[in-house]
């Protein structure tokens, strides 16, 4: 590949694209949205400078896995149409001045349940079919309405890459490769970066435009109208300080029976293989036996020996399911007990910090 | 925001009845996006521009007296001496670009990066205002937005009104008439703006993502130093160095007031429930993860072992239990080159 270069090592995200992901991620939520994201590869940086919303196309989906919901808007970067409108999209606002180049696309999430198919075929696309230096950047709405913005990015891994291109998902090549599910992705550090000009324009939302002392205000109801009594401050930000902490525990629950629920399927289904299988092997065997016993008094009786191969053509040993979804739900949980251990952090903090202010007789001891 | 406005339904210019946009008070929202978008078009612009101009899409409500301004996108332009090109064709290419992805969103006007207004822009107000391919019959919003180096933004949003005496000055005449505007942010982006504003005092103008346990640290710090200068400001008061206030007390004392009132038991009750919720909760997460984890690399490890069976080695599989998935190796293997054979 011509970009031998070091490998991509963070990514730097414009204000700009915060907003715009953010904006059209909670304008879809509950669906899905994705989008196509624009900027530069500064040796190993990938400076994300611009995005834009891809329409929804509706498709029919080619899948690897058929079980998966046909989601039109989970699936549309790879589709045909989109990949034209990419191209028009690129190359119109290359004429106002604004980096062209495709690095990447964005897609949101609900509480983290962003692990499926979708995005590694999506990723995949992009990884293989567009641009190697590319990032998928995942917005969860939900996460990041409980206090802290919740973005991240993700490659696929090398590894990954390789064993997704031809599809090797069964035990063996499973143990040839050691790939494991937390080899799929690669998560890259974000870095959220401000133009002059935002630095500018946070800083005169933040404090209102009165300098030097000011006057004491003459009454409750001045006061309360005062600019300063609703002066937006936007860091910290203190929906944090919410104390609602079984709703988030609660849709976590969900999920995490949900993937339980998938792990079963998966297991069952490898049980059945498995089973089949020693069947199948069980009736090989026997017939082998067989043949080789009759092959033996042919032998005696000096007749023509039997083929002992033939049992290759009269029975046929199942195919082994792929793994790959197990590996995914196995991530996904992963991704969800993650996701809990950080809230509980938090949540028991703010717990402790209620009694211990409820309570004061108590702290001291 | 120091402006008021004073809204006047004015009597119309010459032009007849009925194709003028209409004037009526009209209430702008700007949403920070398109604010951003502007910025960065600004910063983009060519060497030799003054300032560069684009279109604002949004919604409308329905009875067309708010206009929320949601998007923006560049809009490549020329100016002279004497005469000013824009490129509507990439305008109207890139406007129908962007309703294929946000088919919920209109053409609500344009903006310009300086607050001057000549008589282009009234040229261009008039073209986005216009019938066909403009806001008619709503006003067309022209939003300025001054991004002079070393002066505070400066934004203003106007609505226009023909004038001119006779209909040939009229292409290139407009009143333009202020509208207030607010920017509005809503609740999903909060936590963008709060993560963005974390880079505000640093000189890489750059910032990480925080976790949840740091964003609660920082809120926490901010309401203990808000804390700090509240009882600082009581006590200068209480020892006379700072003029009181009533409202002041008034309004401290209605915020004292907020404090629940609950019972020590309860309390106790209450959090032995909830934290036991959590703890248990976390715990199972993990656990299931584990569970997982473990199922997963049993179903494939046993095959590892099995794996040496072509090499003849296998005698240690055995201690593996009998889930029959183990013999197999071989038997694929001979079928896979025999099916790479025909």
């Amino acid at each position: 590949m011509a970009e031998s270069q070091s490998p991509l090592v963070a990514v730097k995200v414009e204000a700009l694209v915060v907003m715009k992901i953010i904006k059209h991620c909670s304008q879809t939520f509950p669906t899905t949205a994705t989008g196509s994201l624009v900027g530069l590869d500064n040796e190993g940086l990938l400076e994300i400078t611009n995005s834009f919303p891809l329409p929804v196309v509706e498709t029919p989906v080619e899948s690897h896995s058929d079980n998966a919901a046909p989601n039109p808007a989970a699936s549309a970067p790879r589709t045909k149409a989109n990949a034209v409108y990419q191209a028009e999209m690129i190359r119109m606002i290359r004429e106002v001045n604004i980096d062209a180049n495709n690095v990447g696309w964005y897609t949101s999430a609900n509480m983290g349940n962003w692990v499926n198919m979708n995005v590694i075929e999506n990723q995949y696309f992009y990884q293989k079919e567009m641009n190697e230096r590319t990032v998928a950047l995942i917005h969860d709405v939900s996460r990041s309405a409980q206090g802290a913005l919740s973005l991240r990015a993700f490659r696929l891994s090398a590894k990954f890459m390789e064993a997704f291109k031809e599809n090797k998902f069964n035990s063996e090549e499973l143990q040839k490769s050691t790939l494991r599910y937390q080899d799929i992705f690669e998560e890259l550090p974000i870095e959220i970066h401000n133009s002059h000009l935002i630095t500018s324009l946070i800083h005169q939302l933040q404090c209102p435009s009165a300098s030097g002392p000011t006057d004491l205000p003459p009454s409750l109801s001045a006061l309360e109208s005062s600019p300063f009594s609703k002066s937006s401050t936007f860091t910290p930000n203190f929906d944090n300080l919410s104390l609602s902490v079984d709703p988030f525990l609660e849709k976590n629950c969900d999920l995490l029976l949900d993937s339980i629920e998938a792990h079963n399927t998966e297991t069952n289904n490898y049980q059945y293989y498995q089973r089949v299988l020693g069947r199948e092997q069980q009736k090989i065997n026997n017939w082998k036996q067989k043949r080789s016993q009759e092959n033996a008094t042919r032998a005696a009786l000096k007749q023509p020996l039997l083929p002992e191969d033939e049992w290759q053509r009269l029975f046929k040993l199942p195919a082994e399911p792929s793994r790959l979804e197990a590996m995914l739900n196995t991530r996904q949980v992963e991704q969800f007990s993650r996701q809990v251990d950080s809230f509980v952090s938090s949540a028991t903090g703010k717990m402790f910090a209620v009694k211990g202010n409820m309570l004061p007789g108590e702290t001291a001891n | 925001m120091a402006d008021s406005f004073l809204h006047l339904a004015r009597p119309l210019g010459p032009v007849s009845v009925g194709t003028a946009p209409t004037t009526a008070p009209l209430n702008v929202v700007i949403q920070p996006q398109a604010v951003f978008s502007i910025l960065d078009h600004s910063l983009r612009r060519n060497a030799d521009q003054e300032r560069v101009i684009g279109t604002l899409l949004g919604t409308r409500s329905e009875d067309g007296g708010e206009v929320e301004v949601r998007s923006a996108f560049a809009v490549g332009h020329s100016e002279a001496e004497d005469q000013v090109e824009v490129d509507m064709e990439y305008h109207k290419q890139m406007l129908a670009l962007h309703l294929k992805a946000n088919p919920r969103e209109v053409l609500v006007g344009w903006y310009a990066t300086a607050s001057e207004l000549n008589t282009f822009s009234a040229l261009i107000q008039n073209f986005y205002s216009g019938q066909g391919d403009g806001t008619w019959p709503h006003p067309a919003v022209h939003l300025t937005v001054s991004t002079q180096p070393g002066k505070d933004l400066e934004t203003r949003a106007y609505i226009s009104a023909p004038v001119g005496v006779t209909a040939e000055r009229a292409a290139d005449s407009a009143a333009f008439i202020p509208v207030p505007y607010e920017l509005r942010y809503g609740e999903a982006d909060k936590s963008g703006l709060e993560a963005i504003a974390n880079a505000k005092d640093t000189e890489e103008r750059s910032t990480g993502i925080t976790s949840d346990v740091e964003s609660l640290e920082r809120a926490i710090e901010e309401v203990i130093s808000m804390i700090d200068r509240v009882s600082r400001y009581v006590e200068s008061v209480i020892d006379e160095e700072t003029p009181a206030s009533t409202a002041m007390g008034q309004f401290l004392l209605n915020s004292l007031a907020l404090a629940p009132k609950v019972e020590p038991a309860d309390i106790e009750r209450d959090f032995n429930n909830h934290i036991q919720d959590v703890l248990v909760v976390s715990y199972l997460a993990n656990t299931i993860r584990t569970q997982m984890e473990l199922s997963n690399r049993l179903a494939t490890a046993q095959l590892t072992l099995g794996g040496g069976e072509a090499t003849g080695e296998g005698n240690q599989r055995n201690q593996r239990g009998n889930k029959g998935g183990r013999q197999n190796n071989r038997p694929q293997d001979r079928a896979a080159t025999e099916e790479a054979r025909a």
